[in-house]
């Protein structure tokens, strides 16, 4: 059970073969293996044993963007570890080859491939997966390279293609130093001008239970951080969290940030004795510093006694559905509640100057995207609301802000809602529709149900002295069995929504409230950064949400 | 971790593929001859280009030749072509040809071995990483006959000076053992000296290759135990992965599990001078010993691990080596890898169960991880109503109630194995918490009226399993359900219920309601469904018997009486109360309805228990038959069959059905632990070590504890400025044992020497230290934005001018 690769594939959305790379035993083509493969039923679960090959493999596959990845592996090896490496695999070709990671990049660049896939995993056993010692070992210097680094989003790597320039050039004066000083930076770095860059992006995951509470509710939260900067620096990242009292700051970081995760170049114990502050000598480029969640609920869920306040979360968007509407039955409501009177935002400007030491944040950003004001902007506001798969269409949608189609694919309605137009977007928005089903369906239902209305007509109810437990079956039932309709209600009832959610960007503001509060290049354990140099700081924070606020019905 | 290009994605979603696609699309229109895709070139252009003088010519060629092979063209014909240029002193040359010999070195073995002179003579090259390339290369050929020149080049490179080089030919012992396993045991012998080696950059890979050809030789790590467990915290993520392995495999090999039970002091009477009775009590307390404990400790940090397989592989060793402590901190770290990509959640999510198979408890304070979003894949929604109902037992009421109206929601649902898994579920509540099962039951009748058939009978079949299992409990519920006879029009249902009244018709004779039911369903018999009908036949032949038995039961006081007045008359008096009695009649009714329906099978079966009932007298064959005990139905938890699986292997994911009996090649099952009495001498352990492990970690040996690369960094650092001065003229001296502080040590010489642009800058400490003073006075003019440091500076040129003095 170790690491080991017998071979990779990698392919396109029509299902092509883009890359096929053996690195051990006799593993199955790439075309073989790819129609095993699409002929499991979807959705696929990431690990599927290929039995019908010969030899049969284990198929670990990953899907990023357009591109499927496929690692084969005919022996039991760790399964999160094969999975973990298909995603470094998307990571270094991004890095190197720019992001997003498209077929025709990979296409275009089998030699800086070819040599990633080599060095990455030497005989299939995995053995050097980081981007900065890659750099070192793999040659980028043809044209071909030095055009793609540019291709990359204009502002995600502006510094990368005069970096390689220059490594390049310099490369064959270099002696490679005899040991890895330190395993995850490059030696040499040199950059014209000095970046760092942090950015918190937090994925919300919120279900509310029909009664309107919320039975969970989370924030999966990444710092980014891009360092672009010379030499061999050693900085210090302080984060702030709300909660914490004045006299102990670091209680408020501990309970907001839950569980967290480090890249290895932070001082774990650093972290452990002052939590909230992130020593490290960072990678060159942009990796991940670290990974935490936060737990939104305010109460704890695992007590004897049920809340006795209404819990209440801030969102900019909230949504509930009304089904079941109508005279049948048939028709549905959805709601969404859009607010962003952001807490703590009236004090943003106040903060960012108390921030003096990282210039004014909040308005920097990435890649020229800039521009929005200080206040927090929520964008990209879409509803979704999953049907059965019964569910024939959805017509009449009439939403009162934006627009509303059905997919009659994925059964699904999407609810775009437009909050980029002037003036205030806080309020309600409605969206009505009226769910159809199966043609045939209204018929063969009756027919099934008036044969069960005859069993019932010897009714048993009463007869007995009954038990303890009474409830409300019983009135139900006399007033499901009575008049004909309820039928087609009921009908109709299973051809409701069962839950609704809503996805949404928001820029500027994080649900944990978790800040940097400053970060420091530490000059005196520095080296090579030039003197007086002065790195330009930017930070930036994103709330996403990807359905990731739901509310049962 | 989230991956960079996941965030990235996340971050600025719009860029996807649109712009994106367009604009490489266009790049590659416009790039014409020089995108390579798609496009063939001449054989004897290509040809003229490999053969061509000219490096930057020899380049072009050879990187449409590595195009040409990663698009299945055939590049066979180029092989010579290729190959001569091996010893090309340019790097990228070499690299390329490299990865042709790599691909094409079996397809032609002879014309491969011309290269294996060449190759043999870059081991040798100046250049550190020519040799590691070198090594790389040769022993990643697939040409067998070359396996002893493999092999002498292993144990060049096992001593080589660079950890590079030591690396590769760690990395090249599986491949050499594969092309012929009679090499083992001269491998053996460097893999022995790599284990021992000073650099963890060095160990990783050659622990890796240890699993890979001789995972049993557990007599070669003892001498490297101790150093292995401190080095791990500085190892990446896939030496680490290998090394945790390794050890969880050793320990359990060669630490015998002690335990010890606890000692509870029993206050024995009243009055003090009573002697106190110790008294062991059934608590048994798991005693580490402390090599072990050591290794457990050093696992600890990796739980920070960014990599979703290290905080698995930490979990596995704590669950398998460690005490409960150990488990519960490793419990966090496991439920947060649910925040990766949904891949790695499904797989986080299998070895998640299996822990909280044996420690359900710790994991409720995580339940609310648990909830299933709509838009989760059946495989992770099946998991997650699992892990919801494995926790229930130990939750508290009122997470218990969100955990049934959780179930209970998606058992309405619209996806019928979503109804199936989640009503099951609630069966397993109940099952698993008889305290709170009348909850779950509460859940599971209020569904019985539903209109869904699906999940009506799903329902009553777990209800069943769990009357079934507790009969006694469950009387009132049985009437409850013959209640519900009235609303429900599933057919399996009703015949489900109408097998339950008589089943229990002979628990409880003193109320009994099977002769009402069966009264009342006789009424309606012609309109119900054949699977209800054939119910009714059973239950009438359940009443009639039970009947026919009590009746035999009371008949020897009437045998007393009627031997007085006569045996003949009494009989056939007797016989007449018998056919007078109501449940003779519904009987004989029933039977005659059966006798007359369209369905073979029921008029079968009405003949059937027709003739086992035809004598009153003689019910003993039908009471066997039709009163003989049922066995109970047990549902286990769904992953209850992957007990016994390792956590985090590929088997464990896929399960035993899929895997096979034994799993996937390759898998092994976790070793016993050693009996107490057959482990080796923990001596072994401390033997050879000593020395070594000075030169290694000199500074965690200070401190005395494990300390990371990073903090080592930190520390090296701190007391450069003083060590600066000292270590000036002898850097050169110990460049054989460089750790990371002698590396930090010298980078300042080492950058002075390879680059000439920025010397002013890492001069020595002293240059920086003034420099950083002018920069205070504000001479500094740097073209870089203007923001305020000025405190951080102060504050650092303070803590400098400290330094200064004390140097």
């Amino acid at each position: 059970m170790s690491v080991t690769v017998d071979a990779l594939y990698i392919f396109d959305d029509h299902n092509n073969c883009v890359l096929e790379h053996v690195y051990n035993g006799r593993p199955p083509s790439a075309q073989t293996l790819i129609s095993s493969f699409i002929s499991r039923p979807s959705p696929r679960p990431s690990i599927l044993q290929l039995s019908d090959l010969a030899p049969p493999v284990t198929a670990y596959s990953v899907s990023h963007a357009a591109l499927l990845l496929v690692a084969a592996s005919s022996k039991d090896v760790q399964s999160l570890a094969i999975l973990d490496f298909l995603y470094r695999l998307v990571d270094v070709f991004e890095d190197f080859l720019g992001s997003p990671l498209l077929a025709n990049k990979i296409e275009d660049n089998y030699e800086i491939v070819a040599q990633l896939l080599v060095e990455m995993c030497d005989g299939g056993i995995v053995c050097n997966t980081e981007p900065n010692a890659l750099r070192e070992s793999v040659e980028v210097s043809s044209v071909l390279g030095k055009l793609f680094t540019h291709v990359g989003l204009p502002g995600s790597s502006p510094a990368l293609g005069p970096t390689n320039g220059l490594a390049s050039s310099l490369r064959p004066t270099i002696t490679p130093s005899l040991g890895p000083a330190i395993p995850w930076r490059k030696s040499n770095v040199r950059h014209t001008s000095n970046e760092l860059y942090v950015d918190i992006v937090e994925s919300l995951s919120i279900v509310f239970a029909p009664s309107g509470r919320p039975i969970s509710a989370r924030s999966n939260g990444s710092i980014a951080f891009t360092a672009k900067i010379s030499g061999v620096p050693d900085l210090l990242l302080t984060l702030a969290a709300p909660g914490g009292t004045s006299s102990d700051k670091t209680s408020g970081i501990l309970r907001t940030m839950q569980l967290p995760v480090f890249h290895p170049c932070v001082r774990l114990a650093r972290w452990k004795d002052s939590p909230g502050e992130l020593s490290f000598v960072p990678p060159d480029g942009r990796f991940m510093l670290a990974g935490y969640e936060t737990d939104l609920m305010p109460s704890s869920l695992n007590t004897d006694q049920p809340p006795t306040k209404s819990d209440k979360i801030f969102l900019p968007a909230t949504v509930d559905l009304r089904p079941g509407l109508g005279g049948s039955g048939s028709e549905f409501e959805a709601r969404l509640t859009l607010n962003t009177n952001f807490p703590g935002v009236a004090t943003t400007g106040k903060s960012s100057t108390s921030r003096g030491g990282l210039g004014p944040i909040p308005s920097l950003s990435f890649g020229g995207s800039g521009g929005h004001s200080q206040a927090p902007s929520l964008e990209a506001v879409v509803v979704t609301i999953p049907f059965p798969v019964d569910v024939r269409s959805v017509t009449e949608l009439k939403p009162s802000r934006g627009e509303a189609n059905f997919n009659a694919f994925d059964k699904v309605v999407e609810w775009k809602v437009p909050t980029k137009e002037g003036g205030s977007i806080n309020g309600v928005a409605t969206l009505t529709g009226t769910v159809a089903g199966p043609l045939s369906a209204t018929d063969t239902d009756d027919d099934q149900f008036s044969t069960a209305e005859v069993g019932k007509i010897n009714t048993m109810a009463g007869y007995y002295e009954d038990d303890a437990i009474t409830n409300q079956d019983e009135t139900e039932a006399v007033m499901n069995g009575n008049n004909g309709s309820s039928k087609k209600l009921h009908a109709n009832k299973a051809l409701m929504p069962r839950s609704i959610s809503v996805s949404f960007n928001v820029k500027g503001w994080l649900p944990s409230g978790i800040k940097v509060d400053g970060l420091i290049v530490d000059v005196k354990k520095s080296k090579g950064l030039g003197d007086g140099v002065r790195p330009y700081k930017g930070v930036k924070y994103l709330t996403v949400s990807r359905e990731g606020v739901e509310r049962r019905v | 971790m989230e991956s960079v290009s996941r965030i990235a994605s996340m971050m600025d979603p719009a860029r996807d593929l649109t712009v994106e696609a367009a604009q490489a699309l266009g790049l590659a229109k416009g790039l014409g001859g020089g995108g390579s895709s798609g496009r063939t070139i001449p054989f004897a252009k290509l040809k003229a280009l490999l053969d061509s003088r000219s490096d930057r010519d020899l380049l072009d060629g050879l990187r449409k030749v590595v195009s040409m092979i990663y698009q299945n063209k055939p590049c066979l014909p180029y092989f010579s072509s290729v190959v001569k240029n091996v010893a090309n002193p340019n790097l990228e040359i070499k690299k390329l040809v490299y990865i042709y010999l790599l691909h094409y070195a079996e397809a032609d073995p002879d014309l491969a071995l011309l290269s294996v002179n060449a190759i043999q003579k870059s081991l040798s090259d100046q250049n550190p990483q020519v040799r590691a390339l070198a090594l790389r290369t040769m022993s990643g050929m697939r040409v067998p006959v070359i396996s002893q020149i493999v092999s002498l080049a292993i144990k060049r490179g096992v001593g080589d000076m660079s950890p590079h080089v030591r690396k590769a030919a760690a990395l090249a012992i599986p491949k050499c053992y594969n092309l012929d396993p009679n090499t083992l045991p001269q491998l053996l012998d460097y893999l022995s000296t790599l284990l021992g080696d000073r650099q963890y950059f060095v160990v990783g890979p050659a622990v890796q290759a240890f699993l890979e050809i001789c995972p049993d030789r557990i007599d070669l790590i003892h001498k490297h135990y101790k150093s292995l467990v401190k080095k791990l915290v500085d190892m990446d993520e896939w030496s680490q992965l290998a090394t945790l392995r390794l050890l969880l495999f050793y320990c359990r090999r060669c630490f015998p599990q002690r335990t010890r039970r606890v000692t509870k002091v029993n206050k024995k009477g009243f009055y003090d001078d009573e002697p106190d009775e110790t008294v062991e009590t059934n608590e048994v307390v798991q005693i580490l010993d402390p090599d072990l404990e050591l290794f457990l400790n050093a696992c600890k940090p990796l739980l920070r691990s960014r990599s979703s397989a290290v905080v698995a592989s930490v979990t596995s060793c704590f669950l398998y080596l460690g005490t409960s402590e150990y488990l519960q901190e490793a419990v966090g770290p496991l439920v947060g890898l649910m925040r990766g990509p949904p891949e790695v959640e499904e797989v986080a999510l299998c070895n998640i169960v299996l822990v909280s198979l044996s420690a359900p408890d710790l994991f409720v304070p995580y339940a609310s991880h648990f909830f299933i979003r709509a838009h989760d894949p059946p495989q992770i929604w099946r998991l997650k109503i699992e892990l919801l109902t494995l926790i229930f037992p130990h939750a508290a009421l009122h997470l218990k109630s969100i955990i049934l109206s959780e179930l209970e929601h998606f058992s309405h649902g619209s996806d019928i194995e979503l109804i199936r898994e989640s009503v099951r579920a609630i069966g397993r509540c109940a099952q698993s918490d008889p305290i709170n099962a009348h909850q779950c039951f509460r859940v599971l009748l209020n569904q019985i009226s539903s209109f869904d058939n699906i999940l009506v009978s799903e329902v009553l079949t777990v209800v069943r399993h769990l009357i079934q299992q507790e009969p006694a409990s469950h009387r009132k519920t049985v009437v409850r359900l013959a209640r519900n006879l009235d609303r429900t029009s599933s057919p399996e249902a009703r015949a489900t219920i109408i097998w339950l009244v008589g089943e229990f018709a002979s628990l409880d004779p003193e109320n009994n309601i099977a002769p009402d039911v069966l009264r009342i369903l006789a009424k309606g018999f012609a309109d119900e469904s054949e699977p209800a009908k054939q119910q009714i036949v059973l239950l009438a032949a359940k009443v009639y018997l039970l009947f026919l038995q009590r009746e035999g039961a009371t008949s020897p006081d009437k045998n007393n009486d009627a031997r007085k007045m006569g045996d003949i008359e009494d009989e056939s008096s007797r016989n007449s109360t018998l056919v007078d009695h109501p449940i003779s009649k519904l009987w004989n009714y029933v039977q005659l309805l059966a006798r007359y329906d369209v369905s073979y099978d029921l008029r079968d079966r009405a003949r059937l228990f027709k003739a086992l009932l035809a004598n009153p007298q003689s019910t003993q064959l039908a009471a066997l038959l039709l009163l003989a005990p049922k066995p109970v139905p047990h549902s286990p938890s769904p992953s209850e069959s992957r007990k016994g699986l390792v956590l985090g292997s590929t088997t464990l994911v896929l399960g035993k059905d899929v895997a096979g009996i034994l799993g996937l090649p390759g898998y092994r099952e976790l070793p016993d632990w050693v009996e107490a009495g057959h482990e080796p001498d923990p001596k072994l352990r401390d033997a050879v070590d000593g020395g070594e492990k000075e030169e290694y970690v000199s500074l965690g040996a200070r401190k005395g504890t494990t300390v990371a690369a990073s903090r080592r960094l930190d520390e090296a650092v701190k007391e450069q400025g003083l060590e600066k001065v000292v270590a000036a003229g002898s850097t050169k001296a110990h460049s054989k044992q460089r750790t990371l502080d002698d590396w930090l040590a010298e980078s300042g010489e080492e950058e002075e020497e390879t680059e000439t642009e920025t010397e002013e800058e890492t001069d020595s400490e002293e240059i920086e230290e003034e420099e950083s003073e002018d920069a205070e006075t504000g001479e500094e003019e740097s073209e870089e934005e203007e923001e305020e440091e000025e405190e951080e500076e102060e504050e650092e040129t303070a803590m400098r001018q400290g330094l200064m003095s004390k140097a």
